[in-house]
C-alpha cells in the first residue's frame, strides 16, 4: 500500500515532499509479522516512513499498534519480515540496539523521575562526563547547558531546567520524555499515545512540539488513539485492524467517521481502500 | 500560569519557594533549636563536645547505611544487628578471652573479616531483595532477628583480649571523626557527581521509570544492601573501639536512632529525596540528643530509651508534616 498524493493542510511538514517519498524510506518494514504463541498480534505488514514524516499508526485496542511500535523499538522481535533502516537491513535485539539506530521511544508512561529536576531526567543514565579513567565524574554544567539547548533550540520551549518534575503539569512531562529522546540525537522518535490524558491546552503543546520535531528533519511515529489530533498534525495516517495494516490514509482525503470505520471493522462501507 | 502558546502551567509564589526550601532543609532550622536549648537546659553537655563527636561515629555510619538505603526507596532494618554481629564475630577470631575462637592476633585479618562478614550479609540482604523479589522490610527484619540471636548465641560476656591496632581505629577520637566526616563527603561527592549517585535517587524516585532509562535495578540494589553492610560493619569496628571489647549487646536499638538521624536529616522515607549533608546534621541532632539525655539531672537513665522512641515518633511526624505541606503548595500550583 503506498499514498503519494501531496497534503494540503497547513499542518503538513515542508520536508515530507514527494522528493522524499520518492527517495529512500526512513523505516520499512517488508511483511512483518509477530506471534505470540498461537496468538498473531501483527500479521505481514509492509509499510514505507519517509525522513521528517509524521506518520500515525491508528487502530483499535488490540490492533496491534503497540505490538508494531514494540518491533520498530527493538522491544519485540518480528517473527518474520524484516525491518529497514535508510535502505539498510537492521535487527533490533533490545531497545538500546534501536537507540544505537537513532530510533528513539517515548512510552506513555513517559519513565520520569519526578524528584529529579528537568536536565537530570533528561540525561539520566547518559551524563556528559568529565574527567578521566576512573575519575570520570558528571559534568554538571554541560549537563545542564545542553538540557537548556535541547529544551530551548529544538522544542522551544523556555522551562527553567532546574524544575523539579513532579511540578510540571501533564504537556511538560511529556516535553521532557520527548527531551530525553532527544539527547539521544534520533533521527526518528516513536511517540507512545503522546495525547492520551492531556488537557486540551498541553495537547496543543505537544501537537506544536511534534510539528516543531519534524521540520528539524527528525521523522516522528505516533501511536494514537486520538484521531482528532492525527487528523491535524500527522502527514499519513496508517490503519491497523487485527493485526492488519488495512490502509493508509492521507489526511485531506478522510475524516474521523471513515477512520473510525476503518478501525473498527477493517474496512470501508463504500468499499472504498486505498491500495 | 500562562505561558507560550497560552499552555497554562504551575507556578509558585515567593512565600512558597520559600517554604519549599526551609522545608527541604528543615534539619538546620531544627538542629539550632535543638542545640540552644541544650545549651540552656543541659549546659554541662558542651563540656564534652569531643566526646559528643566520637560518640557520633558509628550512629553516623549507620545514618549513612540507612540514608543509603532510604534514597533509593529502600530501608535496611538490619544495620544494627550487621554491627553487632560483624563486630562480635571478628572479635571471637580475634579475642582472648576463654570462651574466644582466638584463631588469629592479626589486626589486619580482622579487619578483612569484619569488612566482610558486613559486605556478604549485605549482598545476602540485596540478594534476596532484587532477585528473588522479597519485601525490604520483612527482609531486612528478619535479618535484624537472626543475626542478634547468632551473635547472642556466640557469646553472651564481653569479649576482650583484641588486638591493640584493632581497638585503636575506632579507639581513636580524632582518627574516628575523621574517619566518618570523610565517608560523609565521599557518600555526598559520590551521590552527586557519579552516574552510580544519581541512579540511586532514580531508583528511589521511581523503580520502573529507572528500568526504563536502562539502569541494571537489580544489580543497582544489590550493590546499595552491599555497601550498606560494609558501613555498618565499620560502625561495628568503631562502636568495638569506643569501648575497647566487644559488648554483648553491641549494636541493639541502633536501628531506630539511625533511622530517625536520617529523617530529621530530611532523607526521604520514600526515596528520591534528600541530602547527605542534611543526614549529617541529624548525626549531630541524634548525638547532642542522646548526651544531653545522659547529662540531665533530671532524666534517670532507664527513661532514655524510651525517650528515644519520642524522638523517632517526633522525626516521623516531621517527615509527615513537610509531606502534607509539600502535597498542598503542588496542589495550590495546580490548574
Amino acid at each position: 500500500m503506498s499514498v503519494e498524493d501531496e497534503s494540503a493542510t497547513e499542518h503538513r511538514h515542508t520536508e515530507s515532499t514527494a522528493d522524499d517519498t520518492a527517495g529512500t524510506p526512513k523505516l520499512r518494514t517488508e511483511n512483518i509479522t509477530k506471534q505470540f504463541g498461537r496468538i498473531v498480534a501483527v500479521e505481514d505488514v509492509s509499510l514505507e516512513i519517509h525522513p521528517s514524516e509524521v506518520f500515525a499508526l491508528v487502530g483499535d485496542n488490540g490492533a496491534g499498534k503497540s505490538t508494531l511500535m514494540n518491533m520498530l523499538s527493538g522491544v519485540h522481535k518480528p517473527t518474520k519480515g524484516q525491518i529497514y533502516k535508510d535502505g539498510q537491513p537492521v535487527s533490533f535485539d533490545n531497545p538500546s540496539e534501536a537507540r544505537n539506530n537513532g530510533i528513539e521511544t517515548v512510552y506513555q508512561d513517559l519513565a520520569l523521575m519526578d524528584d529529579l529536576d528537568i536536565a537530570t531526567n533528561i540525561f539520566m543514565g547518559q551524563f556528559p562526563q568529565t574527567g578521566f579513567g576512573p575519575f570520570r565524574v558528571i559534568d554538571w554544567g554541560e549537563t545542564y547547558e545542553r538540557a537548556e539547548q535541547i529544551m530551548m533550540d529544538q522544542l522551544g520551549r523556555d522551562l527553567d531546567i532546574k524544575t523539579e518534575v513532579e511540578f510540571l503539569s501533564g504537556g511538560q512531562r511529556q516535553l521532557v520524555a520527548i527531551g530525553r529522546a532527544l539527547a539521544f540525537d534520533p533521527d526518528v522518535i516513536i511517540l507512545d499515545e503522546p495525547t492520551s490524558a492531556l488537557s486540551v491546552d498541553a495537547t496543543r503543546l505537544v501537537q506544536n512540539t511534534i510539528d516543531t520535531l519534524a521540520d528539524q528533519g527528525i521523522t516522528i511515529v505516533i501511536v494514537s488513539h486520538n484521531i482528532e489530533s492525527v487528523l491535524q498534525h500527522a502527514d499519513r495516517i496508517g490503519v491497523l485492524f487485527q493485526g492488519a495494516l488495512v490502509d493508509i490514509k492521507q489526511p485531506a482525503e478522510t475524516d474521523i467517521e471513515e477512520l473510525n470505520e476503518l478501525m473498527t471493522t477493517g474496512t470501508l462501507s463504500s468499499g472504498r481502500l486505498d491500495d | 500560569m500562562a505561558t507560550d502558546q497560552g499552555f497554562i502551567g504551575r507556578t509558585f509564589g515567593d512565600r512558597d519557594d520559600v517554604m519549599l526550601t526551609l522545608l527541604d532543609n528543615m534539619i538546620w532550622p531544627i538542629l539550632a533549636i535543638v542545640l540552644l536549648g541544650v545549651l540552656v537546659f543541659v549546659p554541662q553537655t558542651f563540656r564534652s563536645a569531643r566526646l559528643i563527636l566520637w560518640g557520633a561515629v558509628p550512629i553516623g555510619l549507620l545514618v549513612l547505611a540507612e540514608s543509603l538505603c532510604l534514597l533509593s526507596g529502600h530501608f535496611d532494618l538490619s544495620i544494627g544487628s550487621i554491627a553487632g554481629f560483624s563486630a562480635m564475630f571478628t572479635g571471637m577470631i580475634l579475642g582472648t578471652c576463654p570462651s574466644c575462637w582466638g584463631l588469629t592476633t592479626s589486626p589486619w585479618i580482622g579487619f578483612a573479616i569484619i569488612l566482610l562478614v558486613g559486605s556478604v550479609i549485605g549482598l545476602a540482604n540485596g540478594v534476596m531483595i532484587a532477585k528473588v523479589g522479597l519485601n525490604p522490610f520483612l527482609q531486612t527484619l528478619a535479618f535484624l532477628i537472626i543475626f542478634e540471636g547468632a551473635k547472642t548465641a556466640m557469646q553472651t560476656q564481653p569479649v576482650t583480649g583484641l588486638p591493640l591496632m584493632y581497638t585503636r581505629v575506632g579507639g581513636t577520637p580524632e582518627f574516628a571523626i575523621g574517619l566518618m566526616l570523610v565517608a560523609f563527603l565521599i557518600a555526598g561527592l559520590v551521590l552527586r557527581y557519579t552516574s552510580f549517585g544519581q541512579a540511586v535517587y532514580a531508583l528511589g524516585s521511581s523503580e520502573h521509570s529507572a528500568r526504563e532509562v536502562g539502569i541494571d535495578t537489580e544489580r543497582l540494589i544489590i550493590l546499595i544492601y552491599t555497601i550498606s553492610g560494609v558501613l555498618s560493619a565499620i560502625a561495628g569496628l568503631m562502636l568495638t573501639g569506643f569501648v575497647g571489647v566487644v559488648p554483648p549487646l553491641i549494636g541493639e536499638g541502633l536501628v531506630f536512632q539511625a533511622f530517625a538521624g536520617a529523617v530529621i536529616g530530611g532523607i526521604s522515607l520514600f526515596g528520591g529525596r534528600g541530602k547527605i549533608t542534611g543526614a549529617l546534621g541529624g548525626v549531630i541532632l541524634i548525638q547532642v540528643v542522646q548526651s544531653a539525655l545522659n547529662n540531665s539531672p533530671v532524666i534517670d537513665a532507664t527513661q532514655i530509651q524510651m525517650i528515644n522512641g519520642i524522638v523517632l515518633l517526633v522525626a516521623i511526624l516531621l517527615y509527615s508534616t513537610q509531606s502534607k505541606i509539600r502535597g498542598r503548595i503542588l496542589a495550590s500550583g495546580a490548574v
